[in-house]
């Protein structure tokens, strides 16, 4: 059965940072859970079983306030309210106030030209987005979940960015460097089924197919928008076993480091190099 | 001194549907001793497999496409109970006008509010709470929660 993650309550995401138990980890999992999971189970420990806190890095500090102002312009289309430009400026200046209120983000003096930078990458996208801009989305930012218990997996839930018109289920994602088109499907599969199967849960029918948006944060702007087919059966068997994968590796304290580059932006190096 | 030898063999196979069966047969027998155990336990494999074998493919019942997708049927609604219980609690709490609501649920959906399925469901929730929240949120939907969670939604890099 599937639900409505109750906007009311605090999500998931939300209860982070702090120490949670393994059964409450297992009760409940998202793409990001699973993408950390695969990606360093110590960093997983770290983040979501001890709880703790880190300041927003400046990139997700970008990525945070420009999810808000295209949440705004997906909002305004699908009520055919105008937005124009400077209403988005105003929008992205209190976005970026307002996620900042209370946190120590590292700027090393650069604030403002990291401001610029992320002004000008959704300057950029506005001219050129695919999406055209009288259509009418079918949901914006919009909390689903499914219950597998069915499969013996816990609920998997997730917040899925747009589903346009004919449901094509949208990411957007903000990144410093133009991202290996052959690379992405693999890199990102976990994410994209797991949109693919919450889409099919919560309407009874399958996606059109995903697109993943990339803003690239480069000295001059880019839009790259790689399209992908709806989630095969093969790719919901495989998130399936990573799941279940997931629930054991938490069970039995699985939670060793997996050094790589991915270390280098890793938050918890510190606590890696004195975990024993 | 007799060896108790324990023995489990269980096969799970993926079936239609994101379905999923298993089985598993366990065997306890004794043995004198210990000379033979690694041929007892190659012949107590095989048996076991083949029995498992020859049972698991009967799969029984499989459900088709859309099985358990008929949302709420204790009414005429298409979103889950869950979701109905909260829009009407919204309502209730805030005396909106019925009216209005479904005017609100056509302008989003083209859809009288009992016909939302659970996505458009969950969209007309977020809504009416930026309309009637009291304060509850900011404005800027679920963005915030996503605070601490790492790169996954906002940043790639």
């Amino acid at each position: 059965m599937i639900a409505v993650a109750d906007p009311a309550a605090p999500s998931v995401a939300a209860e982070e940072n702090q120490p949670r138990t393994i059964a409450e980890l297992t009760q409940t999992v998202s793409a990001s859970r699973l993408s950390t999971w695969q990606r360093c189970r110590l960093q997983f420990y770290f983040r979501y079983v001890s709880g703790i806190r880190k300041a927003p890095s400046p990139s997700l500090h970008i990525g945070t306030t420009v999810h808000t102002v295209l949440q705004q312009w997906n909002l305004a289309r699908w009520h055919k309210r105008q937005l124009n430009i400077e209403a988005l400026k105003g929008i992205f200046l209190q976005a970026w106030a307002i996620w900042q209120d209370g946190e120590q983000i590292e700027w090393n003096g650069k604030e403002q030209s990291v401001k610029s930078t992320a002004w000008n990458v959704l300057q950029h996208y506005l001219r050129n987005t695919p999406i055209p801009a009288d259509e009418k989305p079918q949901a914006v930012e919009v909390g689903v979940e499914a219950d597998l218990s069915a499969h013996g997996l816990p609920t998997l839930v997730g917040v899925i960015d747009l589903v346009r018109s004919g449901g094509r289920i949208v990411d957007f994602k903000t990144s410093a460097r133009t991202p290996d088109a052959k690379m992405l499907a693999h890199t990102t599969e976990t994410q994209t089924s797991t949109y693919g199967v919450l889409y099919r849960e919560a309407t009874g029918g399958k996606e059109k197919g995903i697109e993943l948006h990339h803003l690239i944060k480069s000295k001059k702007p880019k839009l790259v928008v790689n399209e992908f087919g709806p989630v095969s059966e093969a790719q919901i068997t495989r998130l399936f076993h990573v799941i279940e994968a997931y629930v054991n590796g938490l069970e039995r304290d699985d939670f060793v480091p997996s050094p790589g580059l991915q270390c280098g932006s890793c938050e918890f190096f510190q606590e890696c190099r004195a975990w024993r | 001194m007799a060896v108790k030898l324990i023995t489990n063999y269980a096969k799970r196979l993926g079936l239609p549907g994101y379905s999923s069966h298993q089985f598993s047969v366990s065997i306890e027998t004794e043995l004198p001793n210990l000379d033979n155990v690694a041929q007892d336990s190659a012949r107590l494999y095989g048996s076991l497999q083949e029995v498992v074998d020859q049972q698991i493919q009967k799969t029984g019942f499989v459900p088709p496409d859309g099985y358990g997708m008929d949302g709420d049927k204790t009414g005429a609604w298409n979103c889950s109970k869950k979701q109905r219980d909260l829009i009407e609690k919204i309502i209730a709490e805030n005396k909106l006008d019925q009216t209005e609501i479904e005017q609100l649920a056509t302008g989003m959906f083209g859809l009288r509010l009992q016909q939302l399925n659970k996505l458009q469901a969950s969209g007309f929730i977020d809504e009416l709470l930026d309309r009637h929240g009291n304060g509850k949120r900011n404005g800027f939907r679920q963005r915030r929660s996503q605070r601490g969670t790492g790169v996954s939604k906002g940043a790639t890099a």
